[in-house]
């Protein structure tokens, strides 16, 4: 079976995030990068899915040169080999941008099963998905938290919904985006980590894919990003004083009513 | 008469058969000991082969002075007589031989009366020793041992040899009473003439005890390779091949390289590690100051011993086939390359470890268990990533952001910018780099004492910086936990920007840090100058540097961590600073010092859930409770986070606190 899984490189969620001063980008100085949580999910149902039926988990990521890191961790994992969409022409887009990217190289590629995170944990657009699902022409199920495999053809998978759970089965190939409770990632071995340096990753460049500069990166986006800037810093809390519990009471009524103007 | 004694009286030409059967005897010793040392050479290399004179003199002491085993009163004295007991009776025995066969014969009239009277006195104290070790065995019963019929073999076979020895002489003096009075210099031999003999004796008695006693003799020493015996030799062995270095893991070397990491295969440990489980005699002592066994874990640091001792035995009959058809049969045979882990010695157990090395600094014969235990987490770490659910978490964090909590790598020096204490890129001018760690930078509770030892050390004067932001987990968990992958990469990440800024001397408030970089650091070219703040501020205090002004009104204790004292050997230089501090009363805990009871966090253990057994902290504070002092004071901050929390889970915040050294200090000092 061809599995494939779309990665991204993302900040590490403690990460001191600021903008630049100019408040057009985000300073990415000293910034520690990993791979996006849900991805991680993502690469661990392909391998699992990998070592019941057998076939190649490859990997596909859209990204700066940094970007090795994340597809080596996930080559340490135990995906097969890597393709690196690598171009300064392909940064700065959106959603749709790097979906038609991933959509160029993968329309090259065998594929029977595509898993991707539900979203990326920087910028939250959980958009990447469904965006290629319709650009392949497949479709695309995301939130998915069980997936089993029914003949070789069907997946039946569960999906997180409000309040309950769609059981979905549906015809391969088909995109299904992970989410938190799909399943615990492997910590790569040593031996894995070393292997992981010898496993093929291509690195592909806009010529590669077909594609032409006005087509992808900010000149191809549909979407612009006009301002980044931090949220205002909480205030400290307060302490209401007094001497009874009915003197603390109606001072805390009249800071409520007085400053905070939510009574 | 003279005043002698004649060499196989009443045995006639008969003895000579003594001979043969001795020659067989000593044949199969030489044979089987030969088999054991091949098959303690399937261990992989190690080098202990150093400092001669320091290994020999330990030998003396430990094994002639029997210094570790007469630690305990009942066991020491009863291991005591049967050792020096036996040890002058093989004296006796080469004496008795020399004299007979140089033809020199020196043991004669006074000589001989004092031979006489010193071996059976020998004899006497070798079989208290063996009854006193019947007595504990079988009456009372301690825990710490184990009963297998081998045990009961070898002890009455001890016995039996030494009874039957004064049988003999109590049956020939029988005989010889009347014309040889001064065989009462002999004075076991004859009493049991008396006891024991008709007035006149009996040849024909004498004839039979003498043979019944040569062949249990001789069995004796036919039987000892291959029973509890052997620790004759493999406990002489495991003292003089002791660990000389201070408690340092091994490095794996050609991580890059290496195909297999720790161990899962017998064959993979050393061959001193080999040898070392045929030295335990399964005395219990690891055992009964195992913090996890006493919590009812299941780890018994006894029990992996003899757990890997047996599959080591059985993976060397296929090798010994070999060894025995001089390799001509090529056979791999059954258990040969079985794995231990969970065969043998359960994950659990492996896990439950905190490190505290109670169990190598209480066995009698250098027995190193823990570090075994070592090599098997990192097979499972590096090899398997099979671990606690918990510690992957533990394991990203420290990968992502140096440090095993997760806090952002940016905030490792937020806790100095609003104390002003300086990082060494404002300024590499200083006498001291404060290596802080994690738990001083990111822990609110021990940042109060990151402040204190700043504030302590800006008190007398000392020119120092830390690294801030620039600073990374030394790795002490990382490595304990047998990720030695992730502790390497943070190793030479710290030494590379300690260089940078020209460090030559720290002091760490973490005994864990403290440890690491000072004996593991230099496994990888950071040679450092390494000090604890026990070791400074006591310095600091004796050279009138620091002027504590006002005492402690409280009655307080000691818990010694084990990374400061069993590991570095730091017990004297805390308890310097407590006195310093004018406490009501310093009042020592049962166990302390080189008994310390650990707090329940080395070896990792404080990144783990406790789900098994009863919780180690709880079981320290009660030692702390027991003294009925108020205070407890620690010098590591996974102590003093362990003893707090059990103060608050037994809920005796009322009655008890626990507090850091240097922040007494630093109130005493006023700073």
């Amino acid at each position: 079976m061809e599995i494939l899984v779309c990665l991204k490189q993302v900040p590490d969620t403690e990460a001191d995030i600021r903008p630049t001063s100019d408040m057009a980008a985000i300073d990415y100085a000293g910034v520690k990068f990993i791979v996006n949580v849900y991805d991680e999910y993502a690469v661990e149902e392909a391998l699992r899915l990998k070592e019941k039926v057998g076939g190649k988990v490859t990997i596909v990521c859209l990204g700066p040169d940094r970007a090795v890191e994340a597809i080596r961790t996930a080559l340490a994992m135990g995906a097969d080999e890597a393709v690196h969409l690598n171009d300064p022409a392909l940064l700065e887009g959106d959603a749709y941008t790097t979906a038609l990217a991933l959509a160029k190289v993968i329309q090259g590629m065998a594929y029977d099963v595509i898993f991707c995170g539900k979203q990326a944990i920087d910028d939250d657009l959980a958009q990447v998905p469904s965006i290629l699902g319709e650009m392949l022409g497949i479709p695309t199920v995301t939130n998915v938290q069980k997936f089993e495999l029914v003949g070789d053809k069907k997946a039946k998978v569960h999906r997180q919904v409000e309040g309950g759970l769609d059981v979905i089965e549906l015809q391969l190939p088909a995109i299904f985006t992970a989410t938190k409770g799909l399943n615990e990632p492997r910590y790569p071995s040593l031996p894995g980590i070393m292997k992981a340096k010898k496993k093929p990753l291509k690195a592909l460049s806009l010529s590669d894919l077909g594609l032409s500069e006005d087509q992808v990166g900010s000149k191809g986006a549909l979407m612009k990003v006009v301002k980044y800037s931090l949220p205002p810093m909480r205030q400290a809390g307060k302490i209401v004083d007094g001497e009874t519990p009915e003197e603390k009471a109606a001072k805390l009524v009249k800071l409520l009513r007085e400053e905070a103007k939510v009574i | 008469m003279e005043v002698a004694r004649e060499l196989f009286w009443n045995v006639g030409r008969a003895g000579n058969l003594a001979y043969l059967i001795m020659g067989i005897a000593v044949l199969i010793f030489i044979y089987a000991l030969y088999e054991r040392i091949m098959m303690w050479r399937r261990g992989g290399p190690e080098r202990r082969c150093d400092r001669a004179g320091e290994r020999l003199w330990g030998v003396i002491t430990n094994v002639i002075g029997q210094l570790r085993v007469l630690r305990e009163t009942y066991p020491g004295l009863m291991h005591g007589l049967l050792f020096w007991g036996f040890l002058v009776l093989m004296v006796g025995a080469a004496l008795d031989a020399l004299d007979h066969y140089s033809g020199l014969h020196f043991l004669k009239g006074r000589v001989y009366l004092g031979f006489s009277f010193i071996t059976d006195l020998a004899g006497l104290m070798a079989l208290v020793g063996a009854v006193l070790a019947l007595v504990r065995r079988y009456v009372i019963r301690p825990r710490a041992l184990d009963n297998k019929p081998e045990d009961a073999f070898v002890l009455l076979l001890i016995i039996g040899v030494l009874v039957t020895g004064f049988l003999v002489e109590g049956a020939r003096i029988a005989v010889q009473a009347k014309e040889a009075p001064w065989e009462r210099w002999s004075f076991v031999g004859w009493t049991a003439a008396g006891w024991f003999f008709e007035p006149g004796g009996s040849l024909g008695w004498h004839k039979a005890l003498w043979w019944i006693h040569l062949l249990l003799s001789f069995l004796f020493v036919a039987v000892i390779v291959n029973t509890k015996l052997l620790h004759i030799i493999s406990a002489i062995l495991s003292t003089y091949f002791r660990n000389l270095k201070p408690q340092a893991l091994k490095p794996i070397e050609n991580l890059e390289e290496a195909e297999t990491f720790g161990v899962n295969r017998i064959e993979e440990f050393t061959w001193v590690d080999l040898m070392q489980l045929d030295a335990c005699i399964r005395c219990g002592r690891c055992q009964e100051n195992c913090p996890a066994f006493l919590t009812d874990k299941p780890l018994n640091p006894k029990d992996v011993i003899q757990d890997l001792k047996a599959a080591f035995l059985e993976t060397s009959r296929p090798f010994l086939q070999r060894l025995r058809s001089w390799g001509s049969e090529d056979q791999q045979g059954n258990g040969e390359g079985r794995p231990i882990i969970g065969e043998r010695i359960s994950e659990d157990a492996i896990w439950s470890c905190t490190t505290c090395a109670a169990c190598i600094e209480q066995c009698p014969v250098f027995v190193e268990q823990f570090p075994k235990l070592m090599e098997m987490r990192r097979y499972l770490t590096l090899m398997e990533s099979r671990f606690p659910q918990e510690l992957q978490t533990a394991f990203r964090n420290m990968e992502n952001n140096s440090n095993p909590w997760g806090i952002g790598m940016h905030m490792r020096g937020d806790w100095a910018k609003e104390a002003g204490v300086k990082t060494l890129s404002e300024d590499s001018d200083v006498e001291f780099l404060f290596y802080v760690g994690c738990a001083g930078s990111f822990d609110d509770r021990n940042k109060k004492v990151a402040l204190a030892v700043s504030r302590l050390l800006e008190a007398a004067g000392i020119k120092f910086g830390i690294l801030g932001v620039e600073e990374g987990c030394c790795g002490d968990s990382a490595r304990r936990l047998g990720n030695e992958y992730l502790y390497q990469i943070m190793v030479q990440q710290n030494i590379e920007t300690m260089k940078k800024y020209g460090v030559k001397k720290i002091v760490t408030m973490c005994p864990h840090c403290y440890n690491t970089l000072k004996n593991e650091y230099p496994q990888f070219g950071g040679d450092f100058e390494v000090y604890h703040y026990v070791e400074l501020l006591s310095e600091l205090l004796a050279q009138g540097r620091l002027k504590p002004s006002k005492a402690l009104q409280l009655e307080v204790t000691y818990h010694d961590s084990c990374y400061l004292g069993r590991y570095n050997g730091l017990y004297e230089e805390p308890r310097r600073i407590i006195k310093a501090l004018k406490p009501k009363a310093m009042k020592e805990m049962e166990r302390s010092r080189s008994r310390s009871f650990c707090c329940g966090a080395g070896g990792g253990r404080f990144w783990m859930e406790e789900h098994l057994g009863r919780r180690i902290n709880h079981e320290r504070m009660a030692d702390v409770e027991r003294t009925g002092a108020r205070m407890v004071i620690t010098s590591c901050p996974f102590c003093l986070t362990m003893l707090s929390d059990a103060i608050k889970e037994k809920e005796l915040e009322e009655r008890f606190e626990a507090k850091d050294l240097a922040e007494l200090l630093k109130e005493a000092v006023g700073v």
